[in-house]
């Protein structure tokens, strides 16, 4: 890529203020939520909000992270499987922290019911979903909660935007869009 | 019993927890690359430490920010404590939270919700 002129012109475009494209490490999501954080302070938002964004962004990077490790999708044996991006972006007076990565077609399914569920809950709902959820036994070695998702739909002031697109190989590529 | 103590980093809370006293401490933000590996050391102390001892317990939090495996972790530790609490135990949580910080405000309440130990959310102006 010789000249990044057009990339730089699509990010802004789009609103993009910090956005990582590459191999998420749990050092590299330390490191961004430091920027992201001092960012936000320096914007002067309520401490709240401030809050609200970053921890969006970290509950997206980390569902990023802890799926590219997973041992299923390394056996399809495609390198990039294992990358992500983040985007975090501004919108008028709102925030906007969008992410992306592939994910097994098998997974797809299931995902997109998961998704469709949480954009038709208002906010008692979602709060029902997350107690609910918050109680039920994990299989042995998670990673996470099952809490990501629902968490960042009660943190956004619109339902989650997604999208599944088969990249035309075996695997799709999810896109999650949240705005807070 | 050895107290537990932990060093703080950008993503992992300072864990002090000091059996003599029965004070259990965290402080930070918490978000580590694997919390249920993290917390399990913690949850383990504490279950020993229920055992060992009819001490009271108070457990002071002092966290700025949870991921959600994080809460879910937390709130497993909680359990314990309640537990400990029906069966007759002296247990206390003091939640300090910068008052600027609602988020944090709220997700005390979340937690005080489904426990009935005494639970404490305590304003202060510096951040925690």
């Amino acid at each position: 890529m010789g000249n990044l002129i057009d990339l730089r012109r699509s990010l802004s475009r789009e609103g993009a203020l910090i956005c990582f494209n590459g191999s998420f490490s749990h050092s590299i999501i330390e490191e961004l939520g430091k920027a992201v954080k001092h960012y936000l302070e320096s914007q002067d938002l309520q401490k709240g909000a401030t809050m609200d964004v970053f921890s969006v962004y970290i509950e997206a990077t980390q569902n990023v992270r802890n799926y590219s490790t997973r041992a299923d999708l390394a056996a399809c044996g495609r390198s990039e499987a294992a990358e992500g991006i983040i985007v975090i972006g501004r919108e008028g007076e709102r925030h906007v922290v969008s992410s992306g990565n592939y994910v097994l077609s098998s997974d797809g399914p299931a995902l997109a019911e998961r998704l469709n569920r949480l954009q038709g809950l208002d906010k008692a709902g979602l709060k029902a979903l997350y107690k609910e959820q918050m109680r039920r036994e994990l299989p042995p070695g998670s990673q996470g909660a099952g809490l990501g998702l629902i968490d960042m739909a009660r943190k956004a002031s619109e339902p989650l935007e997604f999208s599944l697109t088969p990249d035309g190989v075996g695997l799709l590529f999810f896109s999650l869009r949240v705005v807070i | 019993m050895e107290n537990l103590v932990i060093d703080g980093s950008t993503s992992s809370p300072r864990v002090d927890f000091d059996a003599a006293r029965g004070h259990l401490l965290l402080s930070g933000e918490s978000y580590p690359e694997n919390s249920f590996e993290f917390y399990k050391p913690l949850l383990n102390w504490i279950r020993s430490f229920l055992e060992q001892s009819p001490q009271e317990v108070t457990l002071e939090l002092r966290l700025a920010y949870l991921n959600t495996s994080s809460i879910k972790a937390l709130m497993d530790l909680l359990d314990d404590l309640e537990e400990a609490h029906r069966a007759g135990r002296q247990v206390s949580v003091n939640w300090y939270y910068d008052e600027e910080n609602d988020r944090a405000l709220d997700l005390a309440e979340e937690f005080r919700e489904d426990l009935t130990l005494p639970f404490f959310i305590i304003p202060t102006r510096i951040g925690v």
